[in-house]
């Protein structure tokens, strides 16, 4: 039977792939597995998946040669190294060998690929934290008004760490803050789970700590792709305190950054931040005392004026008083002498009055009784009975009676009769009564 | 025998007593004129009396009016 030899078969499929394929393609693929020889050369293992299903897969190479220059260039563009799990758009030729069969050269890579790639991802897993509803919640924890008990997560030896202790302990105002290392891995495929881990051990004792500070030291800026993970993020987002994130890079913020309750360039910002929050609340304080001391000081100025004008009221109103008492007693005085004055001749015309009444009236007296007197003597006069006997009447009597008082004279009876000049004495001859 | 203080009111009665005694007619022809003797005795006393109070009384009046 008519056969080729492997070798023929494989240099067949050889010049078969280079009359039918062009130079070079674009792909999209996504590094499975990538290493790099000791003598610079990079190997890897491309694959693209449908779902969790691998439904293509070829082998890739990037020449010593090349591949210093695409993965300096690469991470300068997007800030990561190339790794497994990395979506990446290259330029490859197809390279078909007799001994190793079918690979990609890889020539040249598109890093905005990858950053468009990486972008969407992180899309995706913002979408999601916010889906949960948690992309908010640390944010919205209030900062504490004095951050002192400080959890750190870092890496003990990072640069970055020492940055913040030594700005820490060297603030100028001699704050001492309480701070507690939860060392982690802060780059590198297993950080995420480190952070988390170190998260969940400052949960487990969540009540000795104001807030939480995520740093990650200095030197490189690269490998920053633990801090867009969805597990992070979602630990972050619902830590129970604040996190402050000081990762130290220039780029977009990473998920950890956005769902952070204060997201700072540096350690060291981090350090100065709360350095500043505990001075702007003693500053705050200060202020106020100060206008606490201001009100005190202006009440009790106020108060010590308002003093001043009431002892001067009162001792204008003091002496106003003491002006009109005297005033009063002066007028009192003259009242007094005038009303006793006054008095006093209402008394005098009394007397006067009297006395002229007693005056008028014993005269009056007088000369009444002496009318009276004078009456009686008239009367007197009247009755004498010399007076009468003198006008011609005379007196009669019998037996020394008076005629008049006996009833009955009988004939024959001897009466006396008195005259002026003469007694004389008679007898009844004849004797009528006049008078019944 | 002392005389009894003259006291003008008791004369003044008296007087009247005898006038009037007099008037009426009841007096006694004996008692008559003795009577009328001392009436105008006690008149005339009076009279003096009230000739001396008045005396009296303008010079009591005139000191008053002098002070």
């Amino acid at each position: 039977m008519d056969h080729v030899s492997l070798y023929e078969l494989n240099i067949l499929i050889r010049n078969a792939l280079l009359a039918t394929l062009e130079q070079s393609y674009w792909v999209v693929a996504e590094i499975a597995e990538m290493r790099v020889h000791h003598n610079g050369h990079c190997f890897m293992e491309l694959v693209e998946k449908e779902g969790q299903q691998i439904k293509a897969k070829t082998r890739a190479t990037i020449w010593a040669s090349s591949y210093v220059a695409i993965s300096y260039r690469f991470s300068n563009v997007t800030g990561q190294h190339l790794k497994p799990g990395m979506k990446i758009l290259f330029n490859a030729s197809i390279q078909y060998h007799e001994l190793y069969g079918l690979s990609l050269l890889i020539r040249d890579i598109d890093a905005q690929y990858t950053i468009g790639e990486r972008a969407r991802k992180r899309q995706e897993i913002i979408d999601r934290l916010i889906a949960d509803g948690v992309f908010d919640m640390n944010r919205e924890i209030p900062m504490p008004l004095v951050p002192q008990r400080i959890a750190v997560i870092s890496s003990e030896s990072a640069a970055g760490y020492g940055d913040f202790m030594n700005q820490l302990n060297q603030n100028e105002y001699g704050y001492q803050l309480d701070v507690t290392l939860f060392p982690a891995l802060m780059q590198g495929e297993k950080a995420e789970i480190s952070i988390v881990d170190s998260l969940l051990r400052i949960n487990s004792k969540i009540s000795a700590f104001d807030l939480v500070v995520v740093i990650r030291g200095g030197g490189a800026t690269l490998d920053l792709e633990c801090f867009d993970g969805y597990e992070l993020g979602s630990h972050i987002a619902q830590f129970p305190i604040p996190v402050i994130t000081g990762i130290g890079h220039e780029r977009d913020e990473t998920i950890a950054d956005m769902v952070a309750n204060k997201k700072l360039k540096t350690p060291t910002a981090v350090a100065v931040f709360l350095i500043e929050t505990i001075s702007d609340f003693e500053g705050r304080l200060d202020e106020h005392f100060s206008s606490i001391s201001d009100i005190l000081n202006d009440a009790i100025n106020e108060t010590s004026q308002l003093l001043d004008l009431y002892s001067n009221r009162l001792f204008r109103k003091g002496q106003y008083l003491l002006h009109t008492g005297q005033l009063q007693l002066e007028r009192f005085i003259n009242l007094t002498n005038a009303g006793w004055k006054n008095s006093l001749k209402t008394h005098e015309v009394m007397l006067e009055k009297t006395k002229r009444t007693l005056c008028h009236e014993s005269l009056k007296t007088l000369e009444l009784q002496a009318k009276m007197m004078n009456q009686l003597e008239r009367q007197l006069n009247s009755v004498n009975p010399e007076n009468i006997l003198r006008r011609g009447f005379s007196i009669t009597t019998i037996n020394g009676k008076n005629i008049n008082a006996l009833s009955e004279i009988p004939v024959g009876a001897e009466i006396m009769t008195i005259t002026e000049l003469h007694d004389l004495t008679s007898k009844v001859i004849n004797s009528k009564k006049r008078k019944q | 025998m002392a005389e009894k203080p003259f006291q003008y009111k008791k004369a003044l009665e008296e007087i009247e007593q005898i006038v009037q005694k007099i008037e009426s007619g009841d007096a006694d022809i004996d008692e008559l004129s003795r009577q009328v003797k001392r009436a105008a005795e006690l008149i005339k006393q009076c009279k003096s009396r009230l000739r001396e109070t008045g005396n009296d009384l303008e010079k009591i009046i005139s000191d008053l009016e002098t002070n």
